[in-house]
């Protein structure tokens, strides 16, 4: 709220000789007291003195029966003084004279003039300067975003009528722009950091690049003044319109004669003056219109309207209760939820942990379960098949019987040749061949049947299901061939693999097998029928499909309904519980076994497996249901 | 000639078996001729050779007891030897009463099995001579006329000439020449003779 003094060029000792006899000749002539001016004294007491002293001092030649005291004052001081009236006149710069003329009604009697002023009068304007090649700035509104230095945010040509004539031009410089940066004194700096490239423009008060470039401290043409303006009467470059100078304010308990006095006074002093050239002024004119300077002031609500920055606030809050009350209710909810939300946290994390116990507990019970529901399935699995091979003992004995004879038969038979000398050796090489094959045979046969019995783990692998049936028929071939029923296999040749446990698929097939074995056996029908077939194929839905029939007496409702219950059984010497296995193994393979009449008599019971690409059952499922 | 009379047949479908019965018997030093099925056999050998017969029991399609019961019918000089995985009491019954020489079960002793053999071949040759020698009876007596033959079954009985002449009204002149012819047609000597032929006969 200052305007750049002008160079003083007086010397501080003449201007204290002066008013040390000045204030003696007021002391000897006069009984009134001396006319009191206060100074703003913006850069200290010492540049007050040499500026203005000289002013004071003509006032005090003017009026030599009282004299005049200058007394210079900071921003605060010169407010305390205008409020307790100690003063009867103000010179301070046109910010500060418009906030002491709103708030204590001073009022300006003088302002003063200066030789650039236009016709107006008014000379304090600004300049916003950019670098001449910045052609990507061309106006005020392309400042945005860019990096601004200015003197001092207090000045008034400096800064603040710039600040108006930006927002003007839409920009906030304070929001808009990418740096408001100030150099503080001397304000040259400005110029030199635009020149410098340091910043993108400068804000400058009127003249002073002129003044500058008279002094040839810089070279004009190096930059381009943005929103030039014309103004009649001023001949420097100037962004915005021009303020009134410093004026002279009396107070409002200031006589009205001592005023009209002193502004006689003032308009009577030559434009050559010494005052004049110390403060760097050409003498006064009649007070200007101030009120421009209250209009740029409002618009930036500084100075005596910065309370409407204040008070804006509360208004707003007045204008607005509804949002703020909404608000307010928003963040006590807020509050709230989150207090709630954090205890719900907290018995829900309690809760989680105890059922997460809980299911740890659980999940160690169940596998427990299912371990020992899985151990017993396997070991009623080995019993009905150690119960199968039981009732199959006699003929798989007869079985095993076969190649032991033959062995027995060709051993006495080269004993009995050797002994008598008739051997001949290529018979006897024969004859021993035949007897290591036959060895074979019966070993192939133990094989089977200790595979069949061994107590092992069950395991799902990829198996030919036609493996399996031939195994399992394998070792029923002594029933058939005693029982006099051929066995006639008919297995499809394009099965996919089924993810199975092979033995456990084997005693299926054994099992049904021998069933139809024992019911064709009985039945004593006529030589075509004494045959069971099994079949091997896929069904509609790409499963695998095992058929084994008979023609045996097919069977009662009675065993129709219950063939499937433990224990139930029709033969003599059965425990009941092979086709009760076969379907609980057949269902944990993810398939079923059904019984169905034979067309031509008996019975055939069909079982189907899922296939390893359709939607197999996992082993753990597997498992599970034992 | 000998030697084909003494030849042992082996029917057993289990081909060890068969193979192995074969090459054991052959240390007897007969001939050993092996089918695979009853019915294979009974395609291959006549009624009247003799010879030993060993067939296993269970076998697909005839079983060793009904090629046995098969051949008796014919009336085959076989002697059959019958052996049986598990023998049981009405299996074995069954084939004595049908003229097995032995019902062997497995396993059994070789020597046994070879015995036995021996013993078959030997009743088979016996019944051979035996058949051979009522074919040559039945040959006799088949030259006799009606009357001749009612005359010689009258003497057996022991009946004096007279008598049987009183009998069936003919002179006692015309049954001494009767007799005489019978005596001379049978090749017999004397009434002790004429009597064990006919005995032989029946």
């Amino acid at each position: 709220m200052r305007t750049m003094p002008r160079p003083s060029r007086s010397t501080l000792a003449g201007a204290l000789v002066a008013l040390w006899a000045g204030l003696a000749m007021v002391d000897a002539a006069a009984a009134e007291p001396p006319v009191r001016v206060g100074v703003l004294a913006y850069r200290g007491g010492d540049h007050a003195n040499a500026a203005w002293e000289p002013t004071v001092r003509y006032l005090a030649e003017r009026f030599p029966d009282r004299g005049a005291e200058m007394v210079p004052l900071d921003l605060p001081g010169m407010d305390a003084a205008v409020r307790a009236r100690s003063l009867d006149f103000v010179l301070t710069n046109t910010g500060n004279y418009v906030e002491l003329e709103a708030r204590y009604g001073v009022t300006r009697v003088a302002t003063l003039h200066s030789s650039r002023a236009g016709a107006s009068g008014a000379s304090i304007g600004s300049t916003i300067i950019v670098r001449a090649e910045r052609t990507d700035i061309r106006d005020l509104a392309d400042i945005k975003g860019r990096t601004v230095l200015a003197g001092d945010p207090d000045a008034f040509g400096g800064f603040q009528i710039a600040w108006g004539e930006m927002l003007k031009a839409g920009v906030d410089p304070y929001r808009d722009l990418k740096e408001l940066r100030f150099s503080g004194f001397p304000v040259d700096r400005v110029a030199f950091a635009v020149r410098d490239g340091t910043a993108d423009a400068g804000v400058l008060r009127a003249c002073l690049l002129e003044e500058l470039a008279a002094e040839g401290r810089l070279d004009p043409a190096r930059f381009r003044v943005l929103a030039p303006k014309t103004v009649p009467g001023f001949d420097c470059a100037v962004s915005t319109d021009l303020y009134p100078d410093w004026p002279l304010a009396r107070l409002a308990s200031t006589p009205e004669d001592l005023a009209k006095a002193v502004v006689v006074a003032l308009f009577e002093m030559p434009a050559d003056h010494p005052a004049a050239k110390a403060a760097g002024y050409e003498g006064w004119t009649v007070p200007l219109d101030y009120q421009s300077v209250h209009s740029l002031f409002r618009s930036l609500r500084i100075g005596p309207y910065r309370h409407l920055r204040e008070v804006s606030l509360v208004e707003l809050a007045r204008e607005h209760w509804e949002w703020l009350a909404v608000g307010m209710l928003a963040l006590l909810w807020w509050a709230i939820h989150s207090l709630r939300v954090e205890h719900l946290i907290k018995v829900r994390t309690a809760e989680l942990r105890a059922a997460n116990r809980d299911l740890v507990h659980e999940m160690a019970e169940r596998r427990r379960a299912q371990e020992d529901a899985r151990e017993r399935q396997k070991e009623m699995d080995h019993v009905a098949r150690l119960s199968i091979l039981g009732e199959m003992a006699s003929n798989l004995a007869h079985e095993l019987n076969q190649p032991l004879g033959a062995i027995a038969n060709y051993a006495r038979g080269c004993t009995r040749r050797l002994e008598a000398g008739t051997g001949n050796p290529d018979q006897l090489l024969e004859v021993t061949r035949a007897i290591a094959e036959q060895a074979d045979r019966a070993g192939q046969i133990i094989a089977r049947i200790r595979n069949f019995v061994h107590k092992r783990p069950s395991q799902l692998e990829p198996i030919d299901v036609n493996d399996a049936i031939r195994a399992a028929v394998a070792l029923c071939e002594g029933q058939a061939r005693n029982g006099n029923v051929p066995i006639i296999l008919s297995l499809g040749d394009d099965l996919p693999p089924v993810p199975a446990d092979r033995v456990q698929i084997e005693q299926v097939v054994l099992n049904l097998v021998k069933n139809a074995l024992d019911a064709t056996t009985e039945a004593a029908t006529g030589p075509s029928d004494r045959t069971v077939t099994v079949r091997s194929g896929r069904d509609g839905e790409g499963r695998v499909e095992v058929a084994v029939a008979d023609h045996g007496h097919g069977m009662s409702e009675e065993a129709r309904s219950r063939l499937f219950d433990p224990f139930f059984t029709t033969k003599a010497g059965g425990m009941g519980l092979g086709l009760s296995i076969c379907r609980s193994i057949v269902e944990t393979h993810g398939g079923n076994l059904r019984a169905t009449d034979n067309p031509g008599g008996g019975v055939v019971m069909r079982f189907v497996l899922p296939v390893a690409n359709g939607a197999p059952p996992s082993g753990e499922e597997h498992q599970h249901h034992g | 000639m000998a030697d084909a009379n003494r030849t042992v047949y082996i029917v057993d479908d289990d081909p060890a078996m068969r193979h192995s019965l074969a090459w054991l018997v052959g240390a007897l030093g007969v001939p050993v001729e092996t089918f695979a099925s009853g019915e294979a056999f009974l395609g291959v050998i006549r009624p009247d050779r003799p010879g030993c017969l060993v067939t296993d029991v269970r076998m697909p399609g005839m079983s060793g007891l009904e090629l046995q019961d098969t051949l008796a019918r014919c009336g085959s000089l076989l002697s059959v030897i019958v052996i049986s995985g598990h023998a049981d009491v009405p299996m074995a019954a069954r084939a004595f009463r049908a003229g097995a020489v032995d019902v062997i079960e497995k396993p059994f002793n070789d020597q046994v099995l070879l015995d036995r053999v021996h013993e078959a071949l030997e009743k088979s040759t016996r019944a051979a001579a035996l058949q051979a020698r009522k074919a040559h009876v039945q040959a006799r007596l088949a030259r006799l006329t009606p009357r001749e033959r009612q005359v010689a079954e009258l003497v057996v009985a022991g009946k004096p000439n007279k008598v049987i002449a009183a009998e069936i009204n003919l002179s006692p002149k015309t049954v001494e020449v009767h007799r005489h012819n019978v005596m001379e047609k049978l090749e017999v000597g004397s009434v002790a003779d004429l009597t064990r032929l006919l005995i032989e006969t029946d």
